[in-house]
């Protein structure tokens, strides 16, 4: 026979003669690949709590109204937050690591917008319990409380002294900064959530605490810092001197205060620089006096550039120590001052040098810092020096009385008070319903270091933290950048400074939405998983799925063999090897 | 449709025609050309395939192999070192039985660096199980390429296409360029039977073997290498009847009536033949024969052709140390089979490494040594070295 034509009795290759999925060979492996939802860094700081990455995720696919949705779970202002929040959640995000920040805010504000233009509602039901909450100050902490506890189906009445509700973001925001028809559209929205509004009513002279503490269940107060800190030197009561809060309230309410053409503001934080500014637009020349340097200043870099672009000057180490004039203010005289030893704050503390030297103005407004008016706490409550003590969760001593905003310790602004309405808002429900703090504490469910609570997560409803939710941040490290693309990002604009000083138009220009998309694509979604199927694609062992019940992934410990490919293939860190025992 | 395309260029045309479904490459000069003309292809469109980008040629073969176990038509091409960091993966793909095409640029090794032609890269690959198939011009590698596709799936052995670096990769000749639909009838879509990768029902392949059953396999590749000749015959044959350009294994010019024939493969035919075409005008009675295959090495056809003749000058553009020149060996080895009275004396010449010329001179040399020599000097002659 030809050899060509001979024939051997096994195949042309070896080959298995049953399916070779008998052989478990995932039993051979010491370590396995693990799903986990970890924390961003950006969400981990948020003061409010909210979902960053989940929002960047849904606003990257035009999926504008989820988004909105999936904020307003968090935070029920996000068109004012994207404007008036120092977004420190820029500063933390793993982006800049790789080029720059992904600019949170304006998408969050294009958000807000959208939700305003389009008219979006959150509806909830009429309210299930008998239980009734009081809400003391319709500022950002009291508003959220509300709209929390009214989301939980509690009946929930608000009580503000003031003619609107709002409290700091209506009565010490200049519009510049936040236009007042996105403030009143989006407190809008809790009027048709049944929040009841008792406004210009004053609690503890036209109704008492005491009243309240028999009529509702729980009272959360968010009365927050009206009383201006004073210079502590003669001569305040002079004419054209004002504090910065009845200067902005006077502004905000429409008045025209009476104020000169050389105005010295004298402080260095965010009031300060908002006093400055509006006097610029009402035609002033304006200089902020503050006693310690640059880099010592409480206000936010951006505020002092754009303070600056308009012109407003810096006079640095320096400290009123008199005012001259006779019925009208005309001059001040200022100590000169060095920087010394570091206080408790980590800042260097100013230090007199006994020199002094004057300057002239025929205005003055001093922005020196706020408190609370300690005769508008309730006098069961026990504080010091008006800040209100209380638990992390915004329970004070007298049990059925919670506190956020200003009134506690936590930093002043409009985000910090909203997490701490939220906080409280969980820590009512819980208290209403009986439930204790033990091992569904809602502490195991706080994000960042302001100890906020992201609701979705500690109901388990969010977009991204179903699986295995860790509280660990995920950082630049855990990343894998290979995956991303360096890419610039939109740089906000600003309208020229000449228009700025025209009037009281928003000084920042909207993104345009190609703008939002593409910042929003430039998210990481840094610690969650976005379905981008590396994991499943990279498997030598092609032992990873699309997860049946739904969003994401699921390896097949039969036949993975732990070799952690997948993780190391992760983009966003949202996997983890775990060793076996 | 006619084009004007260099013997790269060729190869990427040859490829897309055979509608091939998943390339794995790594470049490399001066291969680069063949894969970034696939991209272009796969990216404008005009060839539906799955492009594997990799970080080595070992990779490349791998991924090659996979992929030709999924059960589609799988193409890479590479050269030099490149084809040497294949070097385990060539042998895997042969007994996994996976018909992948591979073109191969003929490139000199290193050290030290060199990126011109000589054939050592492939003739190195001579035991992987590789049908290699050399190319003389640009229209027959595209043939080729086209026709190495129909080989290999046809016996389930990989196969390479060999062509000269720079001589044909970056030389450009007009071609014929087949249409398409002709091509499709000539070479149906790939049939793995049922030896795949079927995720429907896993199975594990080329698993151990113990020592009662491994000749059997090995012996089978054998086997069918000795089928490949017929194979690639009725392959060329079909291949000339459809299109009208016929190719053989090994192909005589003007040299039935010769008494000295050279041997030669890849470029160095084209130029055989002017040289062949100029000695004769001089009344020299010089033919030549050029190889095609190298493996599988096709021993009865040589012999027909060189039966009889005086003397036979092998032009080698490669060598291996210690022995001689690849074609000279294996020709001396074909031609043992002769009765003494019709067996021809051998002259192996080493020409043309790392892409020295071999022009119509350098021929013109080769044939003045065999003709005034009664005996070679040596077992092989280097053609061109400067001695001092």
């Amino acid at each position: 026979m030809k050899y060509t034509d001979r024939q051997v009795h096994v195949p042309l290759c070896s080959v298995s003669t049953t399916s070779s999925l008998v052989n478990k060979t995932g039993t051979w492996k010491s370590a396995q690949p693990l799903f986990i939802d970890r924390v961003s860094p950006c969400n981990q700081q948020c003061p409010a709590g909210e979902d960053i990455t989940g929002y960047m995720y849904l606003v990257g696919q035009g999926r504008y109204e989820e988004a909105w949705r999936l904020i307003m779970e968090e935070n029920p202002f996000p068109a004012i937050m994207g404007r008036v929040c120092f977004h420190t959640c820029e500063e933390r995000c793993n982006r800049t690591e790789h080029d720059d920040a992904v600019s949170i805010h304006m998408v969050e504000r294009f958000i807000g917008d959208y939700g305003l233009a389009n008219s979006l509602r959150i509806t909830v039901p009429g309210p299930e319990r008998k239980e009734r909450v009081a809400i003391v100050g319709a500022g950002p902490a009291g508003l959220t409380a509300a709209y929390h506890l009214r989301k939980m189906g509690n009946g929930v009445s608000i009580f503000d002294s003031n003619q609107k509700p709002g409290g700091m973001m209506r009565y010490g925001i200049p519009s510049y900064r936040l236009p007042k028809e996105v403030l009143d559209g989006e407190i809008s929205r809790l009027d048709e959530m049944g929040v009841e509004f008792k406004i210009a009513v004053k609690v503890g002279k036209d109704v008492t605490w005491d009243s309240l503490d028999n009529e509702f269940e729980a009272v959360f107060m968010g009365i927050g810092a009206w009383e201006e800190t004073s210079l502590g030197i003669e001569g305040l009561n002079k004419k054209g001197i004002y504090n910065a809060l009845e200067f902005l309230e006077d502004i905000n309410l429409g008045k025209e205060p009476k104020i000169g053409k050389r105005i010295a503001v004298i402080g260095g934080g965010n009031s300060a620089i908002d006093c400055a500014r509006v006097s610029r637009r009402l035609g002033a020349e304006a200089t902020i006096v503050y006693r310690r340097s640059e880099a010592e200043m409480p206000a936010h870099t951006e505020e002092i550039e754009m303070a600056r672009e308009e012109g407003v000057r810096f006079l640095f180490l320096a400290s009123p120590k008199a005012i001259y004039g006779e019925e009208t203010v005309a001059g001040v005289k200022l100590e000169k001052m060095a920087l010394g030893e570091m206080d408790d704050s980590g800042r260097r503390r100013p230090v007199p040098t006994g020199e002094t030297f004057d300057i002239d103005c025929d205005g003055m407004i001093t922005a020196i810092g706020e408190a609370t008016r300690v005769g508008d706490l309730p006098p069961f409550t026990s504080h010091r020096g008006g800040v209100v003590e209380a638990d992390r969760m915004g329970q004070t001593t007298h049990l059925r009385f919670f506190a956020g905003g200003d009134i506690i310790d936590i930093p002043h602004t409009v985000t910090h008070a909203i997490g701490s309405g939220k906080r409280a808002a969980v820590a009512i429900d819980r208290f209403l319903r009986g439930i204790e703090n033990d091992k569904d504490s809602p502490d195991q469910f706080t994000w960042g270091e302001s100890g906020t609570i992201n609701l979705a997560w500690l109901k388990g409803t969010s977009l991204f933290c179903r699986r295995n939710p860790s509280l660990e941040v995920v950082d630049y490290t855990d990343m894998n950048p290979f995956y991303f693309d360096c890419l610039p990002g939109v740089k906000t604009k600003r309208i020229p400074v000449d228009e700025r000083l025209k009037g009281f138009q928003e000084v920042s220009e909207p993104f345009s939405e190609e703008e939002v998309i593409s910042e929003a694509r430039r998210c990481f979604n840094c610690g969650s998983c976005t379905e981008c199927g590396n994991c499943c694609i990279f498997c030598p062992e092609n032992s990873i799925k699309r997860d049946p019940d739904g969003y994401g992934y699921v390896a097949d410990m039969d036949f993975c063999k732990g070799c952690g490919i997948c993780v190391n293939e992760c983009p966003r860190g949202a996997m983890t090897m775990k060793l076996m025992e | 449709m006619r084009k004007v395309l260099t013997g790269n260029q060729a190869v990427a045309y040859g490829a897309m025609l055979s509608d091939v479904q998943v390339v794995a490459a790594y470049p490399i000069t001066p291969q680069t050309t063949i894969i970034e003309e696939l991209a272009d292809m796969q990216a404008e469109g005009l060839a539906d395939l799955d492009y594997i980008r990799v970080e080595s040629e070992h990779s490349a073969m791998a991924a090659c192999i996979g992929a030709s176990m999924g059960g589609v038509r799988t193409f890479t091409a590479t050269c030099g070192q490149g084809l040497f960091l294949m070097h385990e993966m060539l042998h895997y793909a042969t007994g996994a039985r996976t018909p992948v095409v591979l073109a191969n640029v003929n490139r000199a090794i290193a050290a030290p660096w060199s990126i011109w032609s000589d054939q050592t890269d492939s003739v190195s690959q001579r035991e992987t199980g590789w049908i290699q198939l050399y190319c003389e011009g640009n229209q027959e590698v595209l043939d080729t390429t086209i026709m190495a596709f129909k080989i290999a799936e046809s016996l389930r052995l990989p196969a390479m296409v060999i062509l000269d670096a720079f001589f044909l990769s970056h030389t450009s000749e007009p071609i014929e360029i087949p249409d398409i639909e002709a091509v499709r009838d000539f070479l149906p879509p790939y049939d793995p039977g049922d030896l795949w990768l079927d995720p429907d029902n896993p199975r594990t392949f080329g698993s151990l073997c113990m020592p009662d059953t491994y000749m059997e396999f090995r012996w089978q590749i054998q086997r069918d290498m000795e089928r490949a000749k017929q194979v690639i015959d009725e392959v060329q044959d079909d291949f000339g009847r459809v299109f009208g350009r016929n190719y053989r294994q090994v192909e005589g010019y003007r040299s039935d009536d010769a008494d000295v024939v050279m041997v030669v493969s890849g470029t160095v035919a084209s130029t055989g033949r002017d040289a062949i075409d100029f000695l004769r005008a001089r009344g020299e009675g010089v033919g030549m024969v050029k190889i095609k295959t190298l493996r599988p090495f096709p021993r009865q056809e040589l012999v027909a052709a060189l039966r009889g003749k005086k003397k036979v000058a092998v032009i080698d553009r490669n060598f291996s140390p210690g022995a001689t020149g690849v074609w000279a060996q294996e020709i001396r080895s074909a031609l043992y089979e002769l009765p003494e009275d019709e067996r021809p004396i051998i002259y192996g010449y080493i020409a043309g490494l790392g892409g020295r010329d071999i022009s119509i001179k350098t021929i013109e040399e080769i044939y003045q040594k065999t003709r005034e020599a009664d005996q070679p000097d040596d077992v092989d002659i280097w053609i061109g070295v400067n001695y001092v």
